[in-house]
């Protein structure tokens, strides 16, 4: 008899609070008149904070399994939920300000983000398949949801469909691979099959067989090349509130999935996965940056820049080291930092019923606001890799570890699509301080949203200065979790 | 041939057409239908290995509920026949060749090789005291009570999604109110009039033979 | 006798089935959303079978909460199909042009 307990409860009681709260958020949704929903919106953010209270009383390094290994929680779950809510603490505030200005404002943006919350949440913590794909679901179907939420948009529609489309055949492949394994070990317990899997021999055709439609499912998620072909429509579709959501916070449940499923589970399979991740990396950073440059839609153009940082991304997890591990997830978070500032810059450059997303749009942006311009130019040569910024020490982190286990090729052919990639951001950089500006209306912006972006610019500047802090974070939570399973 | 293996086949036959049918059926009805067929198959493949509990919620809920949706939504939106039927048959070549060529690799790696009657052979059955419903509900409730409460999470984002999306209020449009149906009372719902019969000056005089009427009483 | 692979050979041809059926039927919407839940069938089987043939209850467990997420994911596809008729009154992906890749 496995009931759960008072451990099992204290061990998963931000998920249990979150779960509550946006119940209650919810309901109070449902009979609030405001319509600015400022209300909804101050629960949403108020549940944030105590999702980030409840991580921090409870933060160490020692692993906890609960509900009968269904859940885990350790360093890594810790660090990762904390990156989440912060990150979507701040995609919430440009999401109000972005709902104001299209005059668009409903509470069922802030629920359902909400869920896809918890669901990134439930990512994090999951040591068993099935917890993994109701967490996965939990976060997809909220996503697709929110794509779809401007009702009289055909745009939004159409790219709600073909995310959903795409994601549900994903998950289709996703779950195929998983029963295989299952089949091949006996145990859906990821720590069961791990145990499995390092007793099978590795030419295992089964648990291979089984592996290339899990790295397929995770792939499709993550929007690597050559399963990234949902990725521009949605972001170009999408209003750019809910595009800002989805293109930087799931990065880091995509993440967790990645150590999770491969690491956690089949990590004694590493040598074979890590050639099926070779070719995904290889691929998302060529099409990402070279297609990214024929593209005219910032919008379009972001979601091809960070199909390769995907790419980027899948170099520090292939190499199979705990530092790279380290600099996987410090490249996951510097990525959503620059996301959301770049995002941010263009919601507070749209106005009612327009949405600055050509590049013609941003023409002489530094003769409307030489300020706004500053934050986009930090986001720019930050996503180039451009040092002193915060990107260049989230790139160098990964090649190194790369070099680290020998592929300096793969390291080699990072830094010469790094290079051309530089190009396209350079462009924006030269539209916005070199070019008359086609448009003359004044950018306005709450003061919120106003400190929010120059802080996020901020913080790409200071931490580009001062990286250790977060990078040390990073390195501490793969090292310790060393220490404990040592 | 044994009972069970002549099930196995006849189940799996029906099975496999009925999906084919779906997959080159034009009509949505028709390949709804046929995805009906297919669930009521499978639900008596899962029977033979003993998941009763599974069999049928699978016809209960998915049949029941999931597909009555999609027919549902089938039959509310118009669709163009013409317009969807066009790249069909420019598109099946490349789909008879991509589901060989799958086949042929998983059946390689499922096949009886490594999943054949050595290790994977006979499995005692369960007694007649056997109760998957009670074996299923045991795990569901214990070890797997986390990943149920995330199921009904999941359920509630549906729901909200749902109605965010498609729920609109027209001005204008009746609606009933099922506080008031259940409110009301014997005595408002009907009220007997008396009154004195009438002539109708425009009353039609019934010159139709009986047997052509074609209006049919109710 | 009937065993593990006979099953497992009849779910990989039912997931090439609807492998196949999203090829082919590429511009009807509705008949894809069908595709995948033959693809979810397939997998249900596999699952199934393997927790008949391990004599292991979590496949089943499994199967329930697929067939759970199956039913929410059918009701927000429809609803965005939906969604979508209502704007472009056409279901027919290959009509839906303004975004190209």
């Amino acid at each position: 008899m496995n009931l759960p307990g008072t451990q099992d409860y204290l061990a998963a009681l931000p998920e249990i609070v979150v779960a509550t709260l946006a119940c209650i958020v919810l309901l109070i949704d449902l009979w609030s008149n405001d319509r600015e929903r400022l209300l909804t919106w101050l629960a949403t953010q108020f549940t944030l904070l105590v999702g980030i209270v409840l991580i921090i009383v409870q933060l160490s390094t020692d692993v906890t399994y609960a509900f009968a290994g269904t859940y885990v929680k350790d360093i890594l779950s810790d660090v990762l939920k904390l990156f989440i809510f912060i990150g979507a603490g701040v995609a919430f505030l440009y999401m109000r300000e972005y709902l104001r200005i299209h005059n668009e404002m409903k509470g069922e943006y802030f629920t359902l983000g909400l869920f896809a919350v918890l669901g990134m949440m439930v990512l994090a913590s999951a040591s068993h398949m099935i917890t993994l794909y109701l967490g996965l679901e939990l976060l997809s179907l909220s996503l697709y949801a929110l794509v779809a939420m401007r009702r009289d948009s055909a745009q939004s529609a159409e790219a709600a469909m073909k995310y959903f489309m795409l994601g549900a055949i994903a998950s289709g492949m996703l779950l195929y691979g998983m029963s295989m394994i299952y089949g091949a070990t006996g145990s859906l317990d990821l720590r069961e099959v791990a145990d499995a899997v390092a007793q099978a021999r590795s030419d295992d055709l089964i648990l291979i067989f089984g592996l290339v439609f899990i790295v397929a499912g995770i792939a499709f998620k993550l929007g690597a090349v050559p399963f990234h072909m949902w990725a521009p429509d949605v972001y170009q579709g999408a209003p750019t509130a809910v595009t800002l959501f989805l293109a930087t916070v799931p990065k880091l449940a995509a993440f967790a999935m990645l150590m999770r499923l491969l690491v956690d589970g089949l990590g004694p399979l590493h040598d074979q996965w890590q050639g099926m991740l070779i070719i995904l990396a290889v691929l998302s950073m060529a099409i990402g940056n070279l297609v990214a440059i024929a593209q005219e839609n910032i919008r379009r153009m972001l979601a091809y820049s960070t199909i390769s940082h995907v790419g980027f991304l899948l170099l520090g997890v292939l190499s199979g080291t705990d530092q790279g591990y380290a600099a996987a997830l410090f490249y996951t978070v510097v990525y959503m930092i620059m996301g959301l500032g770049a995002f941010g810059v263009l919601v507070m450059l749209g106005r009612a019923g327009f949405e600055a997303d050509r590049l013609s749009d941003i023409k002489g942006l530094n003769q409307r606001s030489p300020w706004l311009a500053g934050v986009m130019l930090v986001m720019m040569f930050s996503m180039a890799g451009v040092p002193p910024f915060l990107g260049f020490w989230a790139k160098f982190a990964v090649l190194q570890e790369v070099v680290a286990v020998g592929l300096v090729w793969l390291a080699v052919a990072a830094v010469v699509f790094s290079i051309i990639g530089a190009f396209y951001y350079l462009r924006i950089v030269k539209l916005i301080y070199f070019d008359e500006a086609e448009e003359q209306a004044p950018i306005r912006g709450s003061s919120p949203m106003r400190v929010m972006v120059s802080s996020n610019g901020l913080v790409v500047l200071l931490f580009g200065l001062f990286p250790a802090p977060l990078l040390g974070i990073c390195i501490a939570v793969f090292t310790r979790i060393e220490l404990v399973i040592g | 041939m044994g009972i069970e293996k002549f099930l196995f086949y006849f189940f799996a036959a029906i099975l496999l057409v009925a999906a084919t049918l779906v997959i080159t059926v034009r009509n949505p009805v028709r390949a709804a239908l046929s995805l009906v067929l297919a669930f009521f198959a499978s639900a008596a493949l899962w029977m033979l290995l003993e998941a009763e509990f599974l069999a049928l919620v699978l016809v209960l809920v998915y049949v029941g509920a999931v597909m009555v949706l999609f027919l549902f939504v089938v039959m509310m939106i118009d669709i163009d026949l013409a317009q969807v039927k066009e790249g069909f048959s420019r598109m099946l070549p490349a789909g008879i060749a991509v589901a060989v060529g799958l086949v042929v690799v998983m059946a390689v790696v499922v096949g009886p090789e490594h999943f054949g009657l050595e290790g994977f052979g006979e499995v005692p059955r369960h007694g007649a005291d056997y109760n998957n419903t009670r074996e299923l509900g045991m795990a569901l409730f214990t070890t797997f009570v986390y990943p149920f409460e995330l199921a009904a999470l999941i359920l509630l984002v549906a729901i909200v999604a749902a109605i965010a999306l498609t729920l609109r209020r027209r001005p204008g449009t009746r609606h009933q109110n099922p506080a008031e149906q259940v409110a009301v009372n014997a005595a408002e719902r009907v009220r007997v009039v008396k009154m004195a019969a009438e002539p109708r000056d425009d009353a039609p005089v019934p010159t139709a033979e009986p047997g052509e009427s074609k209006e049919e009483p109710r | 006798m009937i065993v593990l692979s006979d099953y497992l050979i009849l779910a990989a041809i039912l997931f090439a089935l609807s492998v196949a059926g999203i090829f082919i039927n590429r511009k009807n919407v509705l008949i894809l959303l069908m595709c995948i839940e033959l693809m979810l069938l397939a997998v249900n089987i596999n699952f199934v079978a393997f927790s008949h043939f391990l004599n292991d209850i979590a496949g089943q467990v499994f199967v329930f909460f697929i067939l759970t997420v199956a039913a929410a994911e059918a009701a927000i596809g429809l609803a965005i199909l939906v969604v979508l008729f209502r704007n472009r009154r056409t279901i027919n992906v290959e009509d839906l042009g303004s975004l190209k890749g």
